[in-house]
């Protein structure tokens, strides 16, 4: 369990520094798959492995796929020292980033959850997931929030075709 | 060896991971980029969300069902982000979020 949990975590945190500091944003990308991979490592230990597939499904593969078509489309090859990926700002950067990671970490240390925290109290079997998602079992405003980010999805994706589509003379 | 491990664990690898995405969006030109570190703020969010729902009696067991709306508008996210960077990629030729000042008085 901490060998898991020791090799999961350096996982995630490595490739999201890999991600910020990779002077190639290829690199970046792929790097940010394999954070994703390292949180979905932690969903299987969560005892969620219906959502560690979603997490695969969709992150390391629908959302890593779109961001490389993005890069694909938007790259000029270009120099590429820490002087051109970073902005001038960078020390004011890291100091905030410093103070956000210390005071949320301590946060989460020092308050005391109440009830006996132990792992295992979350639904075990995949059914009682969807139930809860569906909002058959548990909560009953799970079914609206279902139905509004699925009216979402769509909005949003029509909202990408438009916004990206290659404007014509005649709106074709 | 085998024994659980306390919830605090899961949280401040979730708060590294926020710290970290917030960093990059702070920091990094590329607005491609920016929007991969808005994705690590976000699965640090989500991390927490999971571990409270598995660790916390209180919690009732949603927290996995709550990842799952996250998830899906992040993706609607993602989508949209992306097709903006492609428009103005397309008007301004660069994704420099220093560059795209248009809307700046």
């Amino acid at each position: 369990m901490i060998v898991a949990f020791g090799f999961l975590a350096s996982m995630s945190l490595g490739c999201a520094l890999g991600v910020v500091l990779s002077r190639n944003v290829i690199h970046s990308a792929l790097f940010m798959s394999g954070s994703f991979l390292g949180i979905a490592g932690f969903f299987v230990m969560l005892n969620a492995p219906a959502l560690a597939a979603f997490q695969v499904l969709i992150y390391v593969g629908a959302v890593t796929v779109v961001i490389l078509f993005g890069i694909m489309f938007t790259q000029r090859p270009s120099v590429s020292s820490f002087r051109t990926i970073i902005q001038r700002q960078h020390m004011p950067g890291l100091v905030v980033a410093a103070g956000l990671a210390v005071f949320l970490s301590y946060i989460v240390s020092v308050q005391e959850w109440g009830g006996q925290t132990e792992p295992g109290q979350g639904p075990q079997e995949t059914a009682t997931f969807g139930e809860n998602l569906l909002g058959v079992g548990g909560p009953e405003i799970f079914g609206l929030l279902f139905q509004v980010s699925a009216v979402l999805l769509m909005v949003s994706i029509v909202a990408a075709v438009v916004i990206s589509r290659r404007k014509t003379d005649e709106g074709g | 060896m085998n024994q659980a491990l306390p919830i605090e664990g899961y949280l401040v690898v979730g708060a590294l991971m926020f710290a970290i995405g917030a960093w990059g969006a702070l920091i990094r030109r590329n607005a491609v980029v920016v929007f991969m570190c808005i994705e690590l703020m976000i699965n640090g969010v989500v991390l927490t969300l999971v571990a409270f729902g598995d660790y916390l009696p209180q919690a009732g067991g949603v927290g996995a069902s709550y990842a799952v709306l996250v998830i899906a508008i992040a993706a609607a996210e993602v989508a949209v982000g992306l097709a903006i960077v492609l428009a103005v990629f397309r008007s301004r030729r660069t994704v420099n979020v220093d560059e795209a000042n248009l809307m700046k008085w």
